[in-house]
C-alpha cells in the first residue's frame, strides 16, 4: 500500500509540469493556427497576432513552479497523497485553461481582424482564464507549505 | 490539415464579409478563395462543391426540370448526413426557392399550385396548395417576407424582390454561421455567404457595363449631344437589369 500512495506521490508531483505543458502546446497549436490564418488575410500587425497566440505557454511555467513548490526531500506515505491530489488537480487546471485560452485566443483573432479596434477588448476572456490558472497557481504553493515532509 | 487545428487556420484566413449590400466588390477573389479552400480534405472539397451547386442560382440553372432540382437536393442532402446544420440550411434554402417559385407562378397567372410536388421541396408545399388564393399562402403570420415579396412581384419591383430573398438568404446562413465558427460548417456558410455578396456585386458591374454600351452607342449614333444628360443620370438610376431568377 506504501509503494502505491509513493508511486501516487511521485505521479502527483511531476503531474502540474506534464499537464501544464500539454495544456500549453493545445493552447498555443490554437491560438497559432488562428495567428497564421489571419497573417494570410491581414497586410499588417502579424507579430500581434503571434504574441497573443503564444498566451497559454504560461501554464507550463506555472506548473513548473508548483512542482518546485511540492517537491520534498523524500515522497513517502506521509507526504504522497497530499503531493498527488495538489499536484494532478493544479496540472488539470492548467491542461484546461491552456486549451480553452487557446480557442478564446483563436476567436479573438478571427473577430479583431474583421474589428481591429475590439483587439485589446476581445483578449479579456482570455485574461480572465489567465487569473483561474494564477488561482490554481497561488493556492496550490498556499497548500504546499503545509504538507508534511 | 490535421485534427483538431484543421478549420482554426481556414476561417482565420478568410477575410470579413460585412453586412449584406454594403458592399460594392467581394473582400477576396474567386481565385483566392479557391485558392484557401485547397487547406480542405478531398472529401470536404466535394461536399463543399455539392453545396455550393444546389444553393447557388449558377449551379441549378443548367438543369432543365424542377424535378432533377428537386432530386439533386435531396441527393446532397443525403451526402451532407454528418453536418445537420448544413443540412437544414440546404432544406431551408429550397423550401424559399419553392415559395418564391410559387409567387411566381401565381403571378404568371396559374390558377392553382397543380402537382406541386414535381416543382416544390419541403414543408410548405401543402400549405402553398392549400392556401394558393391567399398573397402569404397562409405562411404571412411567421413568415411576413412572403406577403412582401407578393407585393414587390405584382409591382414588378425586381431589384426590391431579390434584395428581399438575398436578405431572407442571408438570414438563414446568420442563423446557422452563429452555431458555428471553426469547423466545415463555418467554411460553407461563408462560401455560401460569399456567393451571395458576389453576385449582388456583379449585378451592379454589369448594369453599369451595359449602361456604358447604351450611352456609347447613343453617342455614336449622334443621340448623346440631345439626350446626354437624362443618359448620364440613369447610370445610377437605371434598375432595368432583369433579375427575375436570379435568386441564389
Amino acid at each position: 500500500m506504501n509503494e502505491f500512495v509513493v508511486a501516487l506521490g511521485w505521479f502527483g508531483l511531476y503531474a502540474p509540469v506534464a499537464l501544464g505543458a500539454i495544456g500549453s502546446a493545445w493552447g498555443c497549436a490554437l491560438g497559432g493556427s488562428a495567428a497564421i490564418g489571419a497573417m494570410l488575410d491581414s497586410e499588417g500587425g502579424y507579430g500581434r497576432f503571434i504574441g497573443v497566440s503564444l498566451m497559454p505557454s504560461s501554464q507550463v511555467i506555472y506548473g513548473i513552479v508548483i512542482m518546485f513548490s511540492l517537491q520534498q526531500p523524500s515522497v513517502d506515505a506521509a507526504n504522497g497523497a497530499a503531493l498527488f491530489g495538489i499536484g494532478v488537480l493544479s496540472g488539470f487546471t492548467m491542461l484546461v485553461t491552456g486549451i480553452r485560452q487557446g480557442e478564446v485566443l483563436a476567436s479573438a483573432i478571427h473577430a479583431s481582424k474583421a474589428k481591429p479596434e475590439i483587439f485589446g477588448i476581445s483578449l479579456a476572456p482570455a485574461a480572465v482564464l489567465e487569473g483561474f490558472s494564477v488561482f490554481a497557481l497561488v493556492f496550490a504553493l498556499v497548500l504546499a507549505g503545509s504538507i508534511p515532509s | 490539415m490535421s485534427r483538431p487545428h484543421q478549420y482554426i487556420a481556414l476561417v482565420t484566413s478568410l477575410p470579413h464579409l460585412g453586412k449584406l449590400f454594403t458592399r460594392k466588390e467581394v473582400p477576396i477573389s474567386e481565385f483566392r478563395l479557391k485558392q484557401r479552400m485547397s487547406m480542405l480534405e478531398e472529401e470536404h472539397r466535394r461536399l463543399l462543391r455539392e453545396l455550393v451547386e444546389i444553393t447557388a442560382w449558377a449551379g441549378v440553372a443548367r438543369y432543365d426540370r424542377d424535378d432533377e432540382v428537386i432530386s439533386r437536393a435531396k441527393q446532397v442532402i443525403d451526402d451532407l448526413k454528418d453536418y445537420p446544420d448544413l443540412q437544414h440550411l440546404v432544406g431551408t434554402r429550397m423550401e424559399t426557392r419553392t415559395l418564391i417559385a410559387a409567387l411566381r407562378r401565381r403571378r404568371d397567372g396559374q390558377e392553382t399550385a397543380g402537382d406541386i410536388v414535381s416543382w416544390g421541396y419541403g414543408r410548405w408545399c401543402g400549405w402553398i396548395k392549400a392556401n394558393w388564393n391567399d398573397p402569404a399562402f397562409g405562411l404571412g403570420h411567421f413568415m411576413p417576407w412572403i406577403t412582401e415579396a407578393h407585393r414587390l412581384m405584382q409591382s414588378g419591383d425586381h431589384i426590391a424582390m431579390e434584395r428581399l430573398s438575398l436578405t431572407q438568404v442571408f438570414q438563414q446562413l446568420d442563423h446557422y454561421g452563429a452555431l458555428h465558427e471553426f469547423d466545415f460548417e463555418a467554411v460553407g456558410i461563408y462560401v455560401l455567404r460569399w456567393v451571395i455578396v458576389e453576385r449582388w456585386s456583379r449585378y451592379n458591374e454589369e448594369d453599369a457595363k451595359d449602361r456604358l454600351q447604351s450611352l456609347v452607342r447613343a453617342a455614336l449614333d449622334g443621340v448623346a449631344t440631345a439626350s446626354g444628360g437624362e443618359a448620364a443620370s440613369g447610370i445610377f438610376n437605371d434598375n432595368t437589369l432583369s433579375l427575375e431568377g436570379a435568386t441564389s
